[in-house]
């Protein structure tokens, strides 16, 4: 990911209480929790820094309380953050004055809330046309966009509904649906699915990576269920306290949590299907012979070859080259990091 | 906003000629409407619209204000409202002469006559004998006496700012009694149904020409004989220490007032204002045609109208 | 339960002794001191400071410096008077129009009412409607119509500006909160002084003065529902790309509309309950002729005209509220204009018809006088016979009362030395809130006893005292009696609606009749209305007593009577407390009311300034009034605040 990012957020605070500024400023710009602690200010997102590429779904995850929820906010400027710089392809976004935020809003980005956050007294969709209307499209343009932005989350037949008439699945795919019709670069969940069943959760969480593999957006999204963080995520960024406690790809964040903190999200999680073979192989060199893995592959899909194999088997990248060995006791350390020790 | 504005624009046109029109029209009484009070008691309703409708068939434009009885003196002053029917002596004296001195216009009275005072219910005479005298009544304080009062008769007063002075008057005369102040007329009618209903002895305020003496048979207690010096000499009456040592007086005067601009803007309608006179028997007649026979107002003018035509004719004259 | 007793019984060993000792302490010294010292018993009144008379002077002052300023504005809501007035019973004789039909009223209320609730609704509408013209009351009605509609606009627009400027600045809110709380304890009377001084007589000042009545919910309404649009539809507005005014009209307004037609509705009950009081400053209409019926003492035919008023407030209430409940229909497309708009159309289609009718039978354009009915004759017979028959019985009780209960109240209040009634209050809220709450009656009190208002202010006391231990005696009882039975519930209800709509001044005339004037006869009139929150309150709360914890008192073994004496009533202690400040409330609110009966209390003084133009004393005595519900209302909420955090429901 060499591009240059999309989104950067430097040395990001959101600090509430009586005077944050003044705050931040007595305490040389890096409060210590005792500070917060004693003169009652609340560090809801502290000194967090971090950069979005585009195409990439970064996942912000945590549990309440933990900040996420203000860090969008800060990003999106629903809240304005306390210091710190957030550059939108470059550009200071803390600098913008209320008319180019609205420009940014109207074209740029798009956004999907936890409760869905739809109009109750408008249709589906005068609800999905909404952001054209407020940006001053006419009629037969936003209703033809808001249509067709209809039929890409399947509501096709629903567009006169209101939305107390749909269910929670159906309201959220309106929520997504009307986030899109801007056509934004940058697009915002904000727990879009925790509201609802699991089962439909599952779903829509597959009707989200169908979406984005058609378009391609750079994608912020918040969670506290780290299983959605792995299913969907390129990044994650863990947050705890308002900080930034790690932000990695699934896989390093499993084979490498940063703290015990993070240890304890991982070690539920299905490493079969998040490791690679690549990342848990050894780096000696085993002669490459009729069976080897890629080491690109999970090692859950390598498992079944690996543990009936008696020998270490030979590990090759995409070119055919050898990169590496696995064996029956790496195999296991891998899939099982708590029984093996 | 274009539209607007013009609207705005013909709205000022139409002003404009409205006002050419009023000051055009000076010579001969103007097209507006004159502002007749009417007041929320019936002989007053109904004169106000017998008067209003004798205008309106002579072509004056007549618009009825309804007005408090103190306030509608600020507003003759001040030309807010044109003429008022009747002016009460007892109680409107005061803020008349007020009103004359504010620019407001004394219009000349009535040969009716006006009295306020202590006010009994026929039926008494037997339980308290040597009525209508108020030492009769002052013997009779006993059978007057409620919880509230103690030993001391009750008499049930006019709201406290109508401006008497009957808490004075009890004391000056010595009597037996307590005045129990109700808020309003229409307070002092119901204690007086309720008990004439019950034949209970009650002493109320009252006043003539109105609807009580077409409904209920009594009469006014006699108190020692009004003179002006009553009011201003302590040494006068049977108290040598104290004014309002005496009854009101029997005759008072029912006059009109008008508005300055009546006689400036309608010379022909003030003149007839100014001819107008009613008599007693003539504002009984009207208002039991409303508190006895239950019509409006409005058709009882229509009614009184029909019936004295050669009165109000020579008005006219 | 065992836990949140556990916390009461601790606070409650703990607090009262050495505060209690204290307070009698103090309060003993201060009946001490005022045997001593005069001052300190009675405020002489040498030291009032005349605040009346400036008052008084600034607003003639004012009068005449902004009489062009006023006239103007009096002027331009005579506008859309004139116009509704002019549409609905006047016609425009210059251009040769009539009003409408009293048909065209008739079935367009009834179409309107099918059109927000369907049959039922409609039928409500249009028999009300009928109703009006069927008792001769055409005319009047319409004249209280046109008030009723010109003010509510103007006073749900003007509502809805204060607090949406509310909702975006705090100082605002804060500013306005005060100056609410203040006006919706004034008593409406209250505003007709300043209003006649300023606009003079008629139906203008009767509007301006209502609508100073009617704006504070309306504006709280408004907070309250921006306040409570779901963040997330906010959030939505803003990420849309909203300006601010595009998320105030399209997002923050419409998502809040329930809210706001409740505040609508609040707006249209208070407008009909000015109806008859502003008919004191001279609107005509229903009100007028009601108070003529009573100076009168035509009481039946002032029923008559009191149904009136409270059927016109009975429908726009029934409306206002299904309009509240409607939901947004799907309209199927390619659905055609007429189809879509078949009420307007069918609406046109009455007038027209209507109108060429009345041209033919002009008893379709003015209902004849000749098929009008009455029912007053037989209530007048009613009310005479209850006077005569009941007095019998009633008399003993009066004097009962009046010797053993009012008489010695109304003495020892009198006796009273100042510092003892403003200490009271104090020490109750410096007890529940600290020395915030314990300044608030010194400083208020003070006031007007330093404005010389201090025996009215006793009286009024005394009569709301009166009242509300008269209201908690009979109201509590009878909510139980309504949360223990369906039955009674639906009967009380009934009856507690019916009081409150119903015009306050019929009242007086039987009550004075059976009662006399007296002090008695001004409790059972506030009685009337003020019993009403004692009685729902104590339902509510009831209702609302966790089911789970009832079961388990019963599970427990309580019979009935030990549930609803340890359970429930401890449980819903807070709730009643509020009934109980309501009820104050409204026996407040009474007081001006009582005024026409004839008591020396601050009702009398806003009475007896009204036509004198007394702003001073009007305004003031007023304020005095809203001054003891304010006192009583912080006082009450600090205890019923502190009851449910020890219950744990805060």
């Amino acid at each position: 990911m060499t591009a240059p990012a999309k989104i950067s957020c430097r040395h990001l605070w959101k600090i509430f209480g009586p005077d944050p500024q003044g705050f931040l400023k007595r305490h040389g710009e890096a409060p210590k929790d005792e500070d917060f602690a004693r003169e009652n200010y609340i560090g809801a997102v502290r000194d967090v820094s971090f950069d979005v590429y585009p195409g990439e779904i970064l996942i912000i995850m945590g549990l309440s309380g933990s900040g996420k929820s203000t860090l969008i906010r800060a990003i999106t400027r629903l809240n304005d953050p306390t210091q710190g710089q957030i550059l939108l392809d470059g550009n200071d976004l803390l600098k913008a004055t209320p008319a180019e935020l609205i420009d940014l809003r109207r074209h740029k980005m798009g956004m999907v809330f936890q409760h869905f956050g739809l109009l109750p007294h408008r249709s589906v969709l005068s609800n999905v046309a909404f952001p054209l209307e407020v940006r001053g499209a006419a009629r037969e343009e936003r209703e033809t966009r808001a249509r067709e932005m209809i039929k890409l989350v399947g509501l096709e037949g629903r567009e006169d509904y209101f939305p107390r008439e749909l269910s929670g699945g159906q309201q959220q795919r309106v929520g997504i649906a009307r986030s899109l019709a801007v056509e934004p670069d940058i697009w915002f969940l904000d727990e879009p699915f925790s509201a609802l069943d699991p089962l439909i959760r599952r779903e829509m969480q597959d009707e989200f990576l169908r979406l984005q593999k058609l378009l391609r957006k750079t994608i912020v999204f918040i969670t506290h269920d780290f299983d959605e963080a792995i299913r969907l995520g390129d990044r994650i960024g863990i947050m705890k306290d308002g900080r930034l406690v790690q932000l990695a790809t699934p896989e390093d964040m499993v084979s490498a949590p940063a703290d015990d903190y993070v240890r304890e999200f991982t070690r539920n999680a299905p490493r079969d299907r998040i490791l690679t073979v690549g990342a848990v192989a050894s780096r000696e060199h085993v002669p490459v012979n009729g069976v080897n893995v890629l080491a690109s592959a999970k090692i859950g899909d390598a498992a079944a070859l690996v543990l009936s194999s008696d020998k270490a088997i030979a590990v090759i990248d995409a070119d055919g080259k050898p990169v590496g060995a696995i064996d029956r006791k790496r195999m296991i350390a891998a899939l099982y990091p708590d029984g093996a020790r | 906003m274009r539209a607007v504005t013009r609207f705005v624009k013909s709205g000022v046109v139409g002003a404009a000629m409205l006002a050419a029109g009023a000051t055009g029209a000076s010579a001969q009484d103007s097209s507006d409407p004159i502002r007749i009070i009417t007041n929320n008691w019936t002989s007053q309703l109904v004169l106000s619209n017998v008067l209003g409708q004798i205008l309106q068939a002579q072509g004056t434009n007549v618009e009825y204000k309804s007005s408090d009885t103190q306030l509608q003196y600020t507003a003759l002053a001040g030309g807010d409202m044109d003429f008022q029917v009747e002016v009460w002596e007892g109680s409107q004296a005061e803020a008349f002469e007020k009103a004359l001195a504010g620019g407001a216009v004394d219009y000349g009275a009535h040969e009716a006559v006006t009295r306020e005072d202590w006010w009994y219910p026929k039926y008494m005479n037997e339980m308290c004998p040597g009525l209508p005298d108020w030492k009769a009544l002052d013997a009779c304080a006993g059978k007057l006496a409620t919880a509230e009062t103690g030993s001391k008769g009750r008499f049930v007063g006019p709201p406290a700012d109508w401006g008497k002075h009957y808490s004075e008057r009890i004391q000056a005369l010595k009597m037996n009694f307590q005045e129990v102040p109700v808020g309003q007329a229409a307070t002092l009618w119901a204690e007086l149904q309720a008990a004439y209903d019950r034949k209970e002895p009650i002493v109320l305020f009252n006043w003539t020409p109105n609807f009580i003496e077409a409904k209920f048979d009594g009469q006014f207690v006699e108190f020692p004989v009004y003179e002006p010096a009553c009011l201003s000499d302590p040494k006068w009456g049977s108290n040598p220490d104290a004014v309002y040592d005496c009854g009101a007086p029997a005759k008072g005067y029912l006059k009109k007032a008008g508005s300055k601009q009546l006689g400036e803007k309608w010379p022909k309608a003030a003149a007839f204002l100014k001819k107008v006179n009613f008599t007693n028997p003539q504002i009984a007649a009207a208002a039991a045609m409303v508190d006895v026979d239950g019509m409006t107002p409005e058709d009882a003018a229509k009614k009184w109208i029909a019936d004295n035509e050669a009165v109000w004719k020579a008005w006219l004259q | 339960m065992t836990s949140s007793a556990a916390v009461v019984r601790p606070a409650a060993a703990r607090a009262p002794p050495l505060d209690l000792i204290a307070m009698v302490a103090v309060l003993a010294a201060l009946l001490v001191l005022a045997q001593l010292v005069p001052v300190f018993d009675k405020w002489p009144e040498a030291l009032v400071i005349p605040v009346r008379g400036w008052v008084t002077d600034f607003f003639a002052w004012f009068a005449q410096t902004a009489k062009p300023v006023t006239r103007a504005i009096a002027w331009l809501l005579a506008q859309p008077l004139a116009l509704v007035e002019a549409l609905l019973y006047r016609g425009i004789p210059a251009w040769k129009w009539p009003p409408l039909p009293w048909p065209a009223i008739v079935l367009g209320a009834a179409l309107l009412g099918h059109w927000i609730g369907g049959r039922p609704l409609a039928l409500l509408c249009g028999l009300a409607s009928f109703y009006l013209a069927l008792f001769g009351l055409w005319p009047d009605a319409m004249q209280t119509l046109a008030i009723v509609l010109v003010t509510v606009p103007l006073a749900a627009i003007s509502g809805l500006l204060l607090g949406i400027w509310a909702t975006r600045s705090r100082r605002a809110e804060r500013v306005l909160n005060v100056i609410f709380d203040v006006m919706q304890a004034t008593p409406h009377m209250a505003y007709l002084g300043p209003v006649v001084i300023l606009f003079g007589f008629g139906q203008v000042p009767a509007m301006l003065a209502t609508l100073g009545f009617a704006l504070p919910p309306m504006a709280r309404c408004t907070i309250l529902g921006i306040r409570t649009v779901p963040r997330d539809v906010i959030e939505a507005g803003h990420m849309a790309g909203c300006t601010p005014l595009q998320l105030l009209w399209k997002v923050e307004l419409p998502a809040a509309e329930r809210t706001l037609l409740l505040g609508l509705n609040q707006v249209v009950m208070q407008t009909l309950a000015m109806a008859v009081i502003a008919s004191l400053v001279g609107a005509s209409g229903l009100g007028q002729k009601l108070l003529f019926s009573l100076q009168q003492l035509q009481i039946g035919k002032a029923v008559e005209q009191g149904v009136a008023i409270t059927l016109i407030a009975i429908v726009l209430d029934r409306m206002t509220q299904a309009f509240m409940r409607r939901n947004p229909q799907r309209i199927a497309p390619g659905t055609p204009w007429v189809r879509r708009h078949r009420y307007l159309v069918a609406f046109g289609v009455l007038v027209v018809v209507t109108i060429a009718a009345a041209r033919m039978f002009p008893a379709l354009a003015i209902y004849p006088k000749e098929l009008t009915l009455s029912y007053g004759g037989p209530i007048n017979d009613a009310v005479r016979w209850i006077s005569r028959n009941l007095f019998p019985y009633v008399k003993p009780i009066r004097d009962s009362i009046t010797i053993w209960l009012l008489l010695p109240l109304r003495d020892f209040y009198l006796f009273l030395p100042w510092p003892v009634v403003i200490g009271i209050p104090a020490m109750i809220g410096w007890h529940f809130g600290g020395w915030r709450l314990a300044l608030l009656p010194v400083g208020l009190l003070g006031f007007l006893m330093l404005a010389g208002f201090w025996t009215p202010l006793m009286l009024t006391l005394y009569l709301v005292t009166s009242t509300t231990v008269l209201c908690v005696i009979i109201g509590i009882p009878l909510g139980i009696w309504a949360a223990r039975r369906p039955l009674a519930a639906r009967i009380i209800n009934t009856v507690c609606d019916t009081l409150q709509t119903f015009p306050s001044f019929i009242y007086l005339i039987p009550v004075i009749m059976l009662f006399q004037t007296s002090d008695l006869s001004n409790v059972i009139a506030m009685l009337a209305y003020a019993t009403v929150p004692a009685i729902r309150f104590t339902y509510l709360g009831l209702l609302r007593v966790p089911q789970a914890t009832v079961e388990a008192a019963t599970a427990a073994g309580a019979t009935a009577a030990q549930r609803l004496r340890k359970v429930e009533l401890p449980i819903a202690f807070p709730e009643i407390l509020l009934g109980i400040n309501q009820t104050i409330m409204m026996a407040l609110a009474m007081v001006a009311i009582t005024a026409l009966i004839g008591s020396r209390d601050l009702g009398q003084e806003i009475y007896k300034a009204l036509p004198g133009a007394d702003t001073g004393r009007g305004l003031l005595a007023g304020l005095g009034i809203a001054f003891i519900g304010i006192i009583a209302d912080r006082l009450i909420g600090a205890w019923a605040q502190k009851r449910k955090k020890e219950l744990g429901m805060g």
